[in-house]
């Protein structure tokens, strides 16, 4: 498959501080790339220059055969974008909204009013198309947020960290929504800081860190460097210390790694069947009860903690 | 074209959402401009501006002076004393007192010499009228003696006077002639309920008329700023600068959408001046409409120009308010400019509001026509393309 986007040793400093230092991948048409990064990775920055918003300090990108540089009308052509922060009209209703924005695009007439029919339908709002944004749920903002960057047919969407801040519902129809528009053909540029988004949706992932990308490749090929390891994830109870447990555990042979989000602690090991008698050993030993463990394989999380030293989400 | 359409179909349908709009864009205008008109006076009671005058030359001439200002319909002249009318004026109870010196003669009136004595209490509306008529009453004397002079002086010519008693009988003769055509003169400007002088410019039916229709149309023009906060805040300027569309094409739809509903507004306005105020809007429609787009473009420039530097879209539209009313209350939308000391009246030829206002007037009041807008005109222009200059040159989109 050709490239249908080449960035090239992309920079983008703001003032002293460099957001984004030096980042070159490409996609080829027609697939899912993802760009999987904690908060203030530079991913935002990263697609504002793709989509001509911002000029880059340095470096170029090529979408579709055109320079974001030196043609950036003709990329706007080609690109939809679905921002991370919702931009809509909120007085006015999803229709209106998105006749607007279809206009935007030079669409108009019958054309554009079957295509919002289409859209509609597909970010499944066709019933409420009449109301007011302001008037939705998060959720329903958020797919018609979507639903404007898909008006002209893009061939390649970008779309940055869709599913934030929204219930599982909605971010479920968004993930299929999404698998939906590649079906048809569309190029995707996703952004998320959520692990399992990158890896149910990609093709390929690359993951970003202080503005520098430090790995890129398919999850298998990603997660091949991290070695044999697996993760452990014991749930504990809300009454229970997840931190005085997780400093018993580090001190056992085969625990690489203990780490805590909320109530529940994650283990790096090379085996988690070989520790796990002696961790629920150890857990009774300091009377703190597990209620439910989860034996995850390499996953991208475990890339990311393996090649930064942190979690994905801290 | 069909994007310039798009912008501004999508900001009127933003602006008229709500009731409240509405009440800013026509309810509230009407209702100020009427109030502030001060209804209409009342039938039969004399509305002049009383003005106490003080006659100590007593001669033929300064009865005419009297006379003359009895016969206009801005003034009330009341003959007292000086000690009588220096008491009332001490206390207030006068506005202005005007004093004819007992010197008065033909010749100072006519080299303009002639001393007379006017004071007024400061920053006082009825002064200021008052003292506009005394100055119309005397050059109309002053004219009529001077039409006599010549009479007088050509006779001369044609055929000598026998004696200096004949020369003052025909120039007598020739006065009254003088004053009797003048009468016939028909006066260009009405005020309140009768002809008037035509140096008295005030009107509270027009000044409210025009100074209401810049100030409720200014604001929302200033408010333009608050409009690309908005977008800013939002994020849809930063979207819209990814879709192939550009920088000049949102503005230029933006601006133009919030420059044809101002028009629409003052349309709306000036025909309530016409219909119901029974104003002169209508004189010179080529005129009017050069004036309401200039202002028009004048006010948008600077909301444009606002909006660059502005931070949120509250604190732009806490500053269109505040400086929509001062602009104004200076420009002389409020209060007749004439009641500034000078100095202000100086300073304030640096607001738009100033220049709109004057050339409101120069057609509602004074029956100005295209000539006499012009200068206004231009000003207002020059206001546009130097906001307008900074507002794009400064533009964010974030
Ligand atoms: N306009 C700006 N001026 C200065 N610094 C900025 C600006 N925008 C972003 N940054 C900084 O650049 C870095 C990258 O920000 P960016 O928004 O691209 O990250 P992100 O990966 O999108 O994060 P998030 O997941 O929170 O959206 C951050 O440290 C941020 O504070
Ligand atoms: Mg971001």
């Amino acid at each position: 498959m050709p490239s249908i986007l080449e960035v090239n040793n992309l920079v983008k400093k703001y003032g002293d501080f460099t957001a984004v230092k030096g980042i070159s991948f490409d996609i080829r048409e027609g697939e899912i790339f993802s760009l999987l990064g904690p908060n203030g990775a530079g991913k935002t920055t990263t697609i504002s220059m793709l989509s001509t918003l911002y000029d880059p300090t340095d470096g170029d990108a090529v979408i579709a055969g055109h320079s974001i540089k030196k043609y950036p009308m003709a990329v706007r052509q080609v690109i939809g974008v679905v921002p991370q922060d919702l931009a809509l009209y909120e007085e006015l209703t999803a229709r209106e909204n998105l006749e607007f924005w279809g206009q935007m695009y030079g669409l108009g007439g019958k054309p554009l009013a079957s295509r919002i029919d289409e859209v509609l339908e597909q970010i499944g709002l066709t019933d409420k198309a009449k109301n007011r944004v302001k008037t939705y749920s998060g959720g329903m903002k958020r797919r018609v947020n979507i639903g404007v960057g898909l008006l002209h047919k893009p061939r390649l969407l970008f779309m940055d960290e869709p599913t934030v801040g929204i219930d599982p519902q909605s971010r479920r129809a968004i993930l299929d929504t999404v698998k939906a528009l590649n079906a048809q053909g569309m190029t995707v540029l996703y952004t998320t800081h959520y692990m399992e988004e990158a890896a149910e949706l990609s093709n390929r992932v690359g993951i970003i860190d202080h503005g520098e990308l430090i790995a890129l490749g398919t999850q298998d090929e990603l997660t091949r460097q991290v070695g044999q390891t697996d993760t452990l994830l014991l749930h504990i109870g809300e009454e229970e210390d997840p931190e005085a447990l997780s400093t018993a555990l580090r001190g056992l042979p085969g625990v690489q790694n203990a780490d805590v989000s909320d109530h529940t602690v994650s283990i790096i090991t090379p085996s988690a069947e070989d520790i796990l008698a002696a961790v629920v050993a150890k857990a009774n030993e300091r009377g703190i009860k597990i209620r439910s463990l989860d034996i995850r394989e390499p996953n991208l999380e475990a890339v990311f903690l393996h090649l930064t030293g942190r979690a994905l989400r801290d | 074209m069909r994007k310039i359409l798009a912008i501004i179909i999508k900001d009127a349908i933003m602006r008229f959402s709500g009731f409240s709009e509405l009440l800013f864009f026509i309810i509230l205008p009407i209702i100020f401009t009427f109030l502030l008109a001060g209804g209409t006076p009342s039938g039969d009671e004399d509305a002049r501006i009383r003005l106490l005058v003080v006659d100590e030359a007593q001669t033929a001439l300064s009865a005419q002076i009297v006379s003359e200002l009895a016969a206009s319909s801005a003034v009330r002249p009341e003959v007292v004393s000086r000690a009588d009318a220096e008491e009332q004026f001490s206390q207030r109870r006068a506005s202005s007192i005007f004093i004819i010196p007992a010197g008065l003669d033909t010749a100072s009136l006519q080299e303009g010499t002639a001393a007379v004595d006017f004071r007024q209490q400061p920053n006082n509306l009825n002064a200021s009228i008052a003292q506009r008529a005394i100055q119309t009453a005397l050059r109309r004397v002053s004219s009529a003696v001077s039409a006599a002079n010549t009479a007088v002086s050509q006779r001369e010519e044609a055929m000598p006077f026998a004696s200096d008693a004949e020369k003052a009988a025909y120039f007598d003769q020739s006065l009254e002639l003088a004053r009797e055509l003048q009468e016939d003169t028909p006066q260009r400007v009405t005020v309140i309920r009768a002809a008037t002088p035509d140096q008295v410019e005030y009107d509270p039916r027009a000044n409210s008329s025009a100074g209401q229709l810049i100030t409720w149309v200014f604001i929302p023009l200033f408010g333009i700023s608050e409009l690309f906060a908005y977008e800013r805040a939002t994020g849809t300027l930063r979207r819209l600068l990814t879709t192939p569309t550009r920088k000049a094409t949102y503005l230029l739809g933006t601006i133009s959408g919030q420059v044809l509903m101002a028009i629409v507004q003052m349309l709306l306005l000036v025909g309530f001046g016409i219909l119901v105020m029974k104003l002169a809007w209508g004189r010179d429609p080529l005129a009017l409409a050069v004036m309401l787009v200039c202002s028009a473009l004048a006010a948008a420039a600077i909301g444009s120009a606002m909006g660059a530097f502005v931070k949120t879209s509250g604190q732009a539209n806490g500053l269109s308010i505040m400086l929509g009313m001062v602009m104004a209350l200076m420009g002389g939308c409020w209060y007749p400019i004439e009641l500034f000391p000078p100095a202000i009246q100086t300073f304030v030829k640096v607001l738009p509001t100033t220049w709109a206002m004057q050339g409101m007037l120069d057609l509602v009041l004074r029956g100005g026509g295209l000539v006499d807008i012009l200068p206004e005109a231009g000003v207002l222009l020059g206001f546009a393309a130097v906001f307008f200059a900074v507002g794009v040159w400064r533009f964010r989109y974030e």
